[in-house]
This record gives structure tokens, C-alpha cells and sequence, in this order.
């Protein structure tokens, strides 16, 4: 089962800082966004492998917008 | 008025009013939001 | 001939030998504010002038606050009458943007719980043995907010101006200092880590157009003699959202806040001569500002609590502490504060909420402040 990395809010993709088929744990940011003038790093919600990046930097994102997926 | 009587009104009072002005505003708010609704496309014409 | 020149040289020598001990301490404090302002970033735009303004004003001979000088010119003419705090009230209001507020408006009583701090304090100074009316000025340093306190203390403690101004600047820049220990220490590890759902109820032009109507009038209705302060910041607002009077609204936030904050700053630090500043009230008023500050992140968290309790643990009590008027300095911090205990949780939003209501919060009781003291008979 895949788990989504969603956007907790509005905001730009500065960096995406893992890459496909790479293993992440629980808590390990997967992309840092800016929201506010601030940098907001945006963390896993499960461990896994990143199957699939939906973002890239500079991209501008919607709050709940899927940013990656993790199996 | 003697300094503490003078006080403590503007402090209860004043939290008070702060409080209760605040509770009205988000009743406003609130209100507002329900007479005039987010429509889909005013976002879309804002942008341009 | 030769006493001519003897006389002439004399003008050159009067003002060393005039000057005195008070006149070079504050001479030096207002190096300190130029220091805080240029080398450390502390609200450059207002410690630069205040701090040149106080170096100006301590000049021995050179009169720039007596009848007639230039410093008194502005002084008289924008503080005095109140003009500039309510001019630079129209930018604030121009610049703020209330949509997490109208977003989110369940946490508008935060930007209430977040203002406690001001009325604490003024008890605190009643204690020390400050008068009713500097007791008042004092707690609105509470109020986190430059402009309201310069409108307030300028109505009824014109003499403790300096030291609230600098106090209120200072300590909005030390936000992310004070307030940190303090979250931590209300709160339980449970509530830190608490994650709030992602705010995401987009609001209509027509709500955003006519919010900063709507607060005018019924704000202003309850606490009349705030309409000024309210008024100007709504205006500022409703120039921003209508979107049909953008010059208006470009000359609000740039010329007129640029020309105001300069002129509004040298005269705050013209009132700072050594005869009226160099007192234990100055260290007083100082040391209270900054209680008012710990006491008003202190009730915005425990509002928190509070709110967090009523709804089952779905607010995340940190939050509270965003309810002050520092904006967005305030958010950022939950927003990092929160993170570190629990990296899943994205606050920022719900804290600009809290801290947009802590802005409409703050100017909210200083209007009722002035009229329940009006009420009273008072000022």
C-alpha cells in the first residue's frame, strides 16, 4: 500500500531532497517547501521507498496537493 | 477611586471587552463567510 | 579685535564644557540603539532613528526639543496630536493580510487571551506604586504592537513615551527569545506533539472586501474611543482587498509609512533628554514591558490549554502563544517550535491565524481600554 507525502500547505517546492527508489524513514524529510517567507521541511509520514515524486523545486503546491508517494 | 478598585475594573472589564469584542468579530466572520461563499472561480480571475 | 576672536573661539568651546554626565550616558545609549539596530538587525527602520534622535536631542547648546527646534517641530506635530502612530496604523493595515484569520476564525479568541498580558501588567505597575494613567501606558507594551503603544502612552504618559516605544520595538524583535522557554514550559509533551489538520477553506473577494468594513463599525460601536486606531488600520485593509485604489494603497505601505516611521522616530528619540530619561522609572518601565510580553505568551498558551481541553485535543495549545500582535515573527516560532517535538506538525498556518487575530487582538484592547477609561472618567 502506498502512503501519500501531501503539502500541509500553501507554498513553493524549494528542494526535493530524495530521490526515487531510495529507502526513507519515518520522519526523514522528503521535501523542503516555503510557505510565509519560511523554510518548512516536510517530513515522511511512514518508512519505505519513495516510489514516486510528483514535485520539483520551484513548483508552486496547494494545501493536500500529493508531493510524493511512499510503499 | 483608590488605585485597586481602579485597576482590577480596567483589568476585568478589559479583558472582558477584549474578549467578548473578539468572539463578536469571528461571529461576523463567520456570518460573513455564510452570506458570501468561496465560488471556484473567483480564485482563477484573481490570479490573472 | 583680540576679543573678538576670543569671544568667536568661546562659541566653539561652550559646547564641550556644557556637557554633562547624563547628556553623555545617553549619548552612548543611543549609540547602543544604533548598535542593536545595524549591527543585530533589531527594527533597524525605528531603532535607527530613535537611537539618532536620542543622540541629537543630548547635544549640549544646540536646542534641537526647545521652542522652535526641528525635533520639537515634529514632536508637536505628529506625536503630540497622534497623527503619526494613526498614519502609520493605515500601512500596517495596507500591508496585513487577514485571510488565515478569516480562514480560520475559531482561533480569533486567541488574538484576545494573547493581549491578557497588557491588563496583568498594568496591575503589576498599580503595585510598584506607578499613577493610574502611567500604569496604563506601561501595560500596553503588552499590546506587542509599536504604533498602538506610541497612540496610548503618547495620550496619557507622554513622559514614559521613550521608554515604552523602545521597550514595545525591542522586545517584538526578541519574540523569538522570550517566547520559546515559556511554550515549553506550559505545555505537556502530549500537547506539544498534538498535529493540527491542514486549514484549507479558501474565502470569497466579497468577505475579504467587507471584513474590514464590518470590524470598523461594530468594533468601533463598543469601544468608540478606538474608532481612530481601528478605523485606520480597516481603511488600510479595505484599500489592499478592493483592489481599486492600488496607488492608494502602494502610497500607504511605502511614502507614507517610510516619511512617518522616519519622523515618527526621531521624535520618540527626542524626548529622550538625560534630565527626563537617565530615572529608575525608565529601568521600570523596561523590566514590566518585558513581563507584559512572557505574561501575554504565558495566557495565550494556557488559552491554548483551554481551548485544546473544550475541543478534545484538537488545538495544539502552542499556537496560543501566536496570539500576540509580532506578526509573522510570532508564527514562525510555533511553526518551529512545534516542529522540533514532532516533526509531522506543520502549525505555521494555524499559528498566522492566531497571529493575524492577535494584530486585530491588540488594537481591540487598546479601544477598549481607552473607553472603559473614558467610562470611568478617566483621561
Amino acid at each position: 500500500m502506498a502512503t501519500s507525502v501531501i503539502a500541509p500547505m500553501v507554498g513553493k517546492i524549494l528542494k526535493v531532497e530524495k530521490k526515487i527508489g531510495e529507502r526513507v524513514e519515518e520522519d526523514d524529510v522528503v521535501v523542503v517547501m516555503e510557505a510565509m517567507k519560511m523554510e518548512i521541511p516536510v517530513v515522511a509520514p511512514v518508512s519505505g521507498v519513495l516510489k514516486e515524486i510528483k514535485v520539483s523545486s520551484g513548483q508552486a503546491v496547494d494545501a493536500e496537493q500529493v508531493l510524493a508517494e511512499i510503499e | 477611586m483608590d488605585i485597586w478598585t481602579f485597576g482590577w475594573t480596567v483589568a476585568l472589564i478589559g479583558m472582558g471587552g477584549t474578549m467578548l469584542v473578539l468572539w463578536l468579530l469571528s461571529l461576523l466572520v463567520l456570518l460573513l463567510k455564510k452570506i458570501f461563499p468561496y465560488k471556484g472561480e473567483e480564485a482563477a480571475s484573481a490570479k490573472e | 579685535m583680540e576679543s573678538a576672536l576670543l569671544a568667536g573661539l568661546q562659541g566653539l568651546l561652550d559646547g564641550p564644557s556644557h556637557l554633562e554626565l547624563g547628556q553623555i550616558v545617553m549619548i552612548l545609549t543611543g549609540s547602543l540603539l544604533l548598535y542593536l539596530g545595524i549591527a543585530k538587525g533589531f527594527e533597524p527602520l525605528l531603532l535607527l532613528p530613535i537611537g539618532f534622535g536620542a543622540i541629537l536631542v543630548n547635544i549640549p547648546l544646540a536646542g534641537l526639543m526647545e521652542k522652535d527646534g526641528v525635533l520639537r517641530f515634529f514632536y508637536d506635530t505628529g506625536v503630540l496630536t497622534e497623527v503619526f502612530p494613526l498614519l502609520i496604523f493605515v500601512g500596517i493595515g495596507a500591508m496585513t493580510d487577514f485571510q488565515p484569520l478569516l480562514e480560520n476564525p475559531k482561533i480569533i479568541l486567541l488574538g484576545a487571551a494573547g493581549q491578557f498580558g497588557i491588563f496583568l501588567t498594568l496591575l503589576l505597575a498599580l503595585a510598584l506604586g506607578f499613577e493610574k494613567l502611567e500604569a496604563v501606558a506601561i501595560g500596553i507594551i503588552g499590546a506587542c504592537d509599536g504604533p498602538t503603544a506610541i497612540y496610548v502612552s503618547s495620550k496619557y504618559a507622554p513622559h514614559l513615551l521613550a521608554a515604552v516605544s523602545v521597550a514595545a520595538y525591542s522586545y517584538m524583535s526578541l519574540v523569538p527569545l522570550i517566547q520559546p522557554p515559556i511554550m515549553r514550559l506550559l505545555t505537556t509533551e502530549k500537547e506539544k506533539k498534538i498535529v493540527m489538520g491542514i486549514v484549507k477553506q479558501p474565502v470569497s473577494k466579497t468577505t475579504k472586501i467587507l471584513f474590514p468594513v464590518v470590524v470598523t463599525i461594530a468594533a468601533s460601536l463598543v469601544a468608540p474611543l478606538g474608532t481612530p486606531l481601528i478605523g485606520m488600520v480597516m481603511l488600510g485593509n479595505l484599500m489592499k482587498e478592493c483592489g481599486v485604489v492600488e496607488r492608494l494603497k502602494h502610497a500607504s505601505e511605502n511614502e507614507i509609512t517610510n516619511i512617518v516611521t522616519l519622523l515618527l522616530g526621531l521624535s520618540i528619540g527626542a524626548t529622550m533628554e538625560a534630565g527626563k530619561f537617565l530615572r529608575l522609572e525608565t529601568l521600570m518601565v523596561l523590566g514590566l514591558g518585558l513581563i507584559a510580553i512572557v505574561l501575554d505568551t504565558a495566557v495565550g498558551v494556557l488559552f491554548g490549554k483551554l481551548m485544546c481541553l473544550l475541543t478534545g485535543g484538537k488545538i495544539n495549545p502552542l499556537i496560543g502563544a501566536a496570539g500576540i500582535s509580532a506578526f509573522p515573527m510570532s508564527a514562525r516560532v510555533v511553526q518551529v517550535e512545534g516542529q522540533k517535538y514532532n516533526k509531522k506538525s506543520y502549525l505555521l498556518m494555524h499559528a498566522m491565524s492566531a497571529n493575524a487575530a492577535g494584530q486585530i487582538g491588540s488594537v481591540i484592547a487598546a479601544a477598549v481600554m481607552l473607553s472603559v477609561l473614558k467610562g470611568m472618567g478617566i483621561g
